[in-house]
């Protein structure tokens, strides 16, 4: 039953899948503590199996596995199957989602069990939202794990939807809530405009390769490497280009990139395990996989990775600067996540898809840690989420500030913290590559560290240190969050310490991803970095330019948080900050530009359409006057029904007749 | 002309006429009686084929069985022909024209053109002896054993159909119970009542 | 005279079929009102127990016995497994409706066992002879049906209709066959393919018998201008019998057609070719446009199911092997729909009152959500909308016309689809967007509603993975 890797692998996805069915539709029957025992079971077999696949694949070396489980349908020669690739990159990634998945679900045995306070009473929605809860938690490791291990578009695509349904859901959870409700949307309809594009890719990589396996579209992109396509008349372009970047728009949809970021700061309306599983560690990181799955596509164009390339750093120092004006604890590291992800954007850029991977994993457990460490606090602080009225919670919460400072450190990439090796290399590679548009990122990354750190500090030093600004009842019941919070955070800050150390030789500078990432021998810019080890890298770490930049960053946040409390007030006064301040308090104005252009203009065109277009013209014309044909011809025919006998009889002879005339006289 | 051929036109033009008859004349008991001549003559066409037995069972079967039960049928129900006829007019010149119409494709196909002796050969005769009773047995319990017994099961469905349809237990009918009526106790016939004694007022 | 003993062992579902439906009868004498579930116990039992023997018996390849009047292919297998499963569920389906009209008798079970044998028969039939006694058996246990509730004057007027006019066509039916008969001398259908590949016989007899033969089979379809018992029969009969009558002889008749005109009359394709495409072009055209006239619900299904045989036929007409394919597919895609269809005027019907008009799905939503959704599903599914099972019944089909050239009559078939979907989609409109007319609980009993409720999602399920059932029906031509 355990031998072979078909059988584990449909384990590994079908327990969660198996998991949020019995929670989601039996919820009622078997209880609370019923539901998150079998969606926690669900997700602990597939962690404990995902473990084991990647033993197999890592220390035993099993050669990657390719197969397909059930052809759903053949079309013209296409097939549509379900399948599963399980590669180096694959077995990584399923360790990642099933373990942080595993961690969320526990933490959230905690964090839910007061849920009834969030809806109103005698809510109907409110009813078993606890094992409702659970049951979308595993229903989304399951679409996770589907987008993670597919060998093909298809079921890429499936996952990838599946994904944002859940993430949808979650991010509504709270449907009694407006601001909720107006997230989730939020969320839905700018991942659409990702997708659209996402899904043109798909249909390129269709209509082109006319196939949607992995492997064989791999295989043949060698061959269609100089095709073009005419996009409007006098204008070739490259359909790899073409394939690359519309696949990359659905990557920005999911991975919020800018312009398609403005939902991820909102969705921080969902449950804080939700923001943690979804909108740090996993889902959101989805884009990142997704370009590195396609390295083959990726490297033949390099004017797509040049578009990644620069999407990437904008978002990695644009989405940095926002999160120093945030008082919200969650929206602090919701921004301080978007930069990551830009990071990650940037390394996929330059070719350097395993230091891009990297840091995708050590970002999901420490980010995943940064995010339950908050959820601690806004526990401890019964539901309130601004930093202005908190302070010195170090004293009460013992366990949850020492995780965050872990976290606070990774982040930043203090050396020897996991996020130090992935974020340094990263840096390290953009500084090599050549490809347009690397000086522009080269110059973002780094300036994004200082201000990552003074972000990041910002927060600690606001949360954990200084005066305790909050009320009265507040402060009189502040105690450290009980055991399922704490053990999930001490457990995540582990691998925030040591997985640095433990792979960045071989996941970054060695050959681990070798049968999963295909990098151009003039694109290598990894092996130009050419560190060998984690401790020779961690000794040039304190002489390089991030290091200061970071500990820059780290007093800078100490002078004006701790020391001169009252600095930050005035800074904000000083005229040219003033319009700064304005301007990052309003998120560069893409949300109001997109209410007013997008919103507005497409309600608009909407009442346009449906006045002009669709009352008139088609309704009154077409549908209706069609309609009113057809039930004219209706009515008439349907008196031949008279219901006499002799009648029905008499058209059978006639009908004889007519097929004689046709077919036998003739 | 021969005289098998003498024969043969002279019933299939009684066979024709009688059946003609059978859907124009206004009674219907003459309309059955018609049937049963048209059986007659078909019976007698058979037996020019050397299908005795066929011919035998017809007139027995039909004639003898199922036309007496048809006119027993006709005689209970009270028809009146009057209403049945009186829209045949406003049809006939449509349903004339149909008619002639379907006669004609049809005498077309099946006339001598294609099914003449010169396409046909005439079937051999049989010896004198042969039994037709035994080869149709033959070949009914033999090759034709699967449709034989389908035909049974055919009439067994319906019978079936037949009392489903016609069996009636009114509700409010009434009728004896014999098994009741013998094995009735005295108890259940008789009650004795105590009561006290009533002064006279 | 020499003579095969013909080999029992593939005829061994019939003769199970049969022995059981004659033990039925005899046990159903000495039962009460009570005790009468032992009749639809043994019923139910009859149709698993010919499903394990047909099942058991299958092989893929064809093997003819009783003298070549009796044939099992892959084909009569799968055909004959769908015609008990259909059954089945109609039976699953229809007890408490039974029950709750006093026709919960024996006879209704007896007779729609005879009437799977008759399907049986003809699934299975490689004579002429053998075609017809299936037909007569089949339609007579129908026309007893819908007659079965005596005092019900609109029923009694269905089954006199229904039976004159089947006696009709089955005249025609027989006429065409001795026509075939006299020109070809056998009534094998082997051997009179055989006969017309020779090419020794007159075209144009040969069509003259077509012809009649055709007008039978289009009336067993249900085919314009062959139609016109459909609606009036459909509506009369008791729900639990249109039911039946709607669904398993429909497969019982795409096997008449594809014995008759394939097996027995291939070399003939040209004709029935040009015959069939006019039979499906006015099938499906006056299905859909009067089915949108009608008021009442089983008249719109009688109109659709019109429509859906012309769907059938246009699968049957392509002449290839995936055409052939397409129309099993459709016609058992067909049936399920239409167990699903009828279904849903059971759950909402209760003792007194026929839930038969539009008017009674008005806000169903609000009176019952869960049911709202699974009509939902049906209307769609019948309509072709993906991902339902309706949808790609239609597409293997229009796939198959278009493989064989006629872009024009796939095109025509689209539009009066598009056309259908209203009908389909006012029911939806109905229960979503209307307030209800009738503010009456729908209580239907657990066995019912979880039937419906199975059904409906079925044809969900089945949509999201046809591969199955297709591979199943491409591999019953595949000789």
């Amino acid at each position: 039953m355990f031998d072979s890797i078909q059988d584990i692998s449909l384990y590994i996805v079908l327990a969660p899948l198996i998991g949020a069915i019995i929670a989601g539709l039996f919820g009622g029957q078997i209880g609370r503590v019923g539901a998150h025992t079998v969606a926690i079971l669900g997700v602990a077999i597939s962690f404990v199996l995902s473990a084991l696949v990647f033993k197999w694949m890592v220390f035993d070396g099993m050669e990657p596995q390719n197969f397909s489980v059930y052809t759903w349908l053949v079309s013209e020669g296409i097939r549509f199957e379900i399948g599963f690739l399980i590669d180096e990159l694959t077995a990584m990634m399923m360790v990642v989602v099933t373990f942080v998945s595993l961690m969320v679900h526990i933490y959230t045995v905690g964090y839910m069990s007061h849920d009834e306070e969030n809806w109103p009473a005698g809510s109907k929605a409110g009813t078993n939202s606890y094992q409702r809860f659970f049951s979308y938690l595993s229903l989304f490791t399951f679409s996770m794990l589907m987008l993670v291990m597919a060998n093909n578009f298809l079921q890429l695509f499936f996952g990838w939807e599946a994904v944002g349904l859940v993430s949808y859901l979650l991010i509504g959870f709270w449907s009694s809530r407006e601001s909720a409700v107006f997230a989730n949307m939020k969320a839905f309809l700018v991942n659409r405009v990702g997708d659209f594009g996402f899904l043109l890719g798909i249909a390129a990589v269709l209509m082109y390769f006319g196939t949607l396996d992995y492997a064989s579209v791999f295989n043949a992109v060698e061959h269609h490497k100089d095709m073009t396509i005419t996009i409007w008349p006098g204008s070739e372009w490259n359909i790899i280009t073409v394939i690359g970047i519309l696949l990359f728009i659905g990557a920005m949809g999911k991975s919020a990139q800018v312009p398609l970021h403005v939902w991820l700061p909102d969705s921080m309306e969902g449950p804080t395990p939700i923001s943690a599983l979804i909108h740090a560690a996993t889902m959101v990181t989805a884009g990142i996989f997704m370009v590195a799955r396609m390295s083959p596509v990726y490297e033949l164009s390099e004017v797509a990775l040049s578009f990644v390339l620069v999407i990437g750093a904008i978002t990695a120092l644009f989405m940095g600067l926002l999160g120093l004006v945030q008082h919200d604890i969650k929206r602090v590291v919701a921004y301080s996540t978007l930069s990551q992800l830009g990071y990650m954007t940037v390394a996929l850029g330059v070719s350097a898809y395993a230091a891009g991977v990297f840091h995708l994993m050590t970002h999901a457990f420490f980010k995943a840690l940064l995010f339950l460490a908050a959820g601690s606090v806004i526990i401890a602080m019964h539901h309130k989420q601004d930093m202005r009225e908190m302070g010195g919670l170090r004293k009460y919460m013992p366990i949850t500030w020492l995780t965050s400072l872990i976290g606070s450190l990774a982040l930043i990439g203090a050396p020897g913290f996991s996020g130090f090796f992935s974020k340094d290399s990263i840096i390290e590679a953009v500084g090599h590559s050549t490809i347009p548009g690397a000086g522009f990122a080269y110059f973002a990354v780094l300036a994004g560290v200082f201000i990552t750190a003074l972000y990041s500090f910002r927060m600690y030093f606001l949360v954990f240190h200084g005066k305790e600004r909050m009320d009265e009842h507040t402060r009189s019941h502040l105690h450290e969050s009980p055991r399922v919070v704490t053990v999930p955070l001490i457990l995540l800050a582990i691998p925030s310490v040591f997985i640095g150390w433990a792979y960045v030789g071989d996941m970054v500078f060695g050959d681990f991803f070798i049968n999963a990432i295909t990098v151009l021998p003039e694109h290598d810019v990894l092996s130009e970095v050419g560190f060998t080890s984690a401790f020779g890298m961690l000794l040039h770490g304190f002489v390089t330019a991030p290091f200061w930049l970071a500990l820059a960053g780290v007093g800078v946040a100490y002078y004006l948080y701790m020391v001169r409390t009252d600095l930050p007030a005035k800074i904000v006064q000083l005229p040219v900050i003033k319009t700064l301040y304005a301007i990052l308090q309003r998120n560069y104005g893409f949300d109001a530009f997109n209410n007013l252009v997008f919103g507005r203009g497409s309600r608009g065109l909407g009442t346009g359409l449906w006045k002009g277009g669709d009352t008139m013209l088609i309704d009154g014309l077409l549908v209706n006057g069609t309609a009113r044909l057809v039930g004219w011809f209706s009515s008439v025919l349907r008196r031949v029904q008279s219901g006499y006998l002799y009648h029905y009889a008499f058209a059978m002879i006639i009908g004889l007749l007519v097929l004689f005339g046709l077919f036998v006289v003739a | 002309m021969s005289f098998e051929q003498i024969v043969f036109y002279f019933f299939s033009a009684i066979l024709l006429l009688s059946a003609l008859a059978v859907i124009t004349v206004r009674n219907p008991v003459h309309a059955a009686l018609f049937l049963v001549l048209a059986f007659f003559t078909t019976a007698a066409l058979w037996l020019l084929l050397e299908a005795e037995f066929l011919a035998i069972t017809l007139v027995l079967v039909y004639v003898g069985a199922v036309m007496v039960l048809f006119l027993f049928v006709v005689m209970m129900l009270d028809i009146n022909t009057s209403t049945l006829k009186e829209r045949l007019g406003s049809y006939l010149p449509v349903g004339g024209l149909v008619a002639v119409l379907a006669i004609a494709v049809m005498a077309a196909a099946v006339g001598r053109d294609h099914f003449g002796l010169e396409q046909y050969a005439a079937p051999e005769r049989l010896a004198a002896d042969a039994s037709n009773t035994r080869m149709i047995g033959e070949q009914l319990y033999t090759v034709y054993l699967y449709p034989f017994e389908l035909a049974a099961v055919i009439l067994l469905v319906a019978i079936i159909a037949a009392i489903a349809l016609t069996l009636r237990t009114r509700p409010g009918s009434r009728y004896q119970n014999i098994d009741k009526q013998v094995k009735v106790k005295r108890d259940e016939r008789l009650r004795v009542v105590k009561m006290d004694s009533e002064e006279r007022k | 005279m020499n003579f095969e003993m013909p080999n029992f062992a593939l005829a061994m579902p019939e003769m199970f079929v049969l022995g059981m439906a004659c033990l039925i009868l005899l046990v159903d004498l000495f039962l009460n009102e009570r005790s009468r579930v032992v009749t639809y116990l043994l019923s139910q039992a009859t149709l698993v127990g010919a499903f394990i023997l047909t099942l058991s018996l299958y092989t893929p390849v064809r093997e003819l016995t009783f003298s070549g009047t009796f044939v099992l292919d892959p084909m009569a297998s799968v055909l004959k497994m769908a015609v008990y499963a259909v059954v089945f569920v109609m039976f699953l389906y229809t007890r408490s409706y039974l029950q709750a009209r006093q026709m919960f008798t024996g006879e209704f079970y007896t007779l729609a066992l005879f009437g799977v044998l008759g399907m049986m028969v003809m699934i299975s039939a490689h004579s002429f002879l053998t075609l017809y006694l299936g037909l007569e058996l089949l339609s007579l246990s129908m026309y007893a049906m819908v007659a079965l509730q005596r005092d019900n004057r609109v029923a009694s007027e269905a089954a006199m209709k229904y039976f004159l006019l089947g006696a009709m066509a089955s005249a025609m039916l027989l006429y065409g066959m001795s026509m075939l008969y006299g020109v070809t001398g056998s009534l094998d259908l082997g051997e009179i393919s055989r006969a017309i590949d020779e090419g020794e016989i007159e075209r144009m007899l040969l069509v003259f018998g077509l012809v009649f033969m055709l007008v039978g089979v289009a009336f067993k379809l249900g085919a314009v201008p062959f139609h016109m018992w459909v609606p009036d029969v459909y509506h009369g009969a008791p729900t639990a019998v249109t039911q039946f009558i709607s669904t398993a002889p429909k497969i019982a008749a795409f096997a008449l057609l594809i014995r008759l005109l394939v097996d027995g009359l291939g070399g003939l394709q040209s004709e029935w070719h040009d015959i069939l495409v006019l039979l499906a072009i006015l099938s499906i055209s006056v299905g859909n446009i009067i089915a949108i006239a009608q008021t009442n619900i089983k008249r719109m299904l009688a109109y659709s199911g019109i429509a859906h045989a012309g769907f059938l036929i246009l699968g049957v007409l392509s002449g290839t092997a995936e055409g052939y394919a397409a129309g099993m597919f459709y016609v058992i895609v067909y049936a399920v729909m239409g167990l699903a269809g009828f279904g849903m005027v059971l759950l909402m019907s209760r003792a007194g009152f026929e839930a038969d008009s539009l008017e009674d799905y008005k806000g169903l939503n609000q009176r019952n959500p869960w049911f709202a959704l699974m009509v939902l599903f049906i209307m769609f599914s019948m309509a072709g909308v993906p991902p339902f099972i309706g949808f790609w019944a239609k597409l293997a089909v229009l796939q198959a016309v278009v493989a064989s050239g006629l872009i024009w009559l796939a095109v025509l078939a689209v539009i009066f689809s598009v056309i259908g979907a209203f009908y389909y989609l006012r029911v939806i409109k109905l229960m979503y967007f209307d307030a209800p007319a009738d503010e009456a609980r729908i209580e239907p009993g657990r066995e019912l509603a979880a039937v419906f409720s199975g059904n409906a999602l079925v044809i969900l399920a089945m949509g999201l993975f046809p591969g199955a059932l297709m591979a199943i029906c491409i591999q019953a031509f595949a000789l």
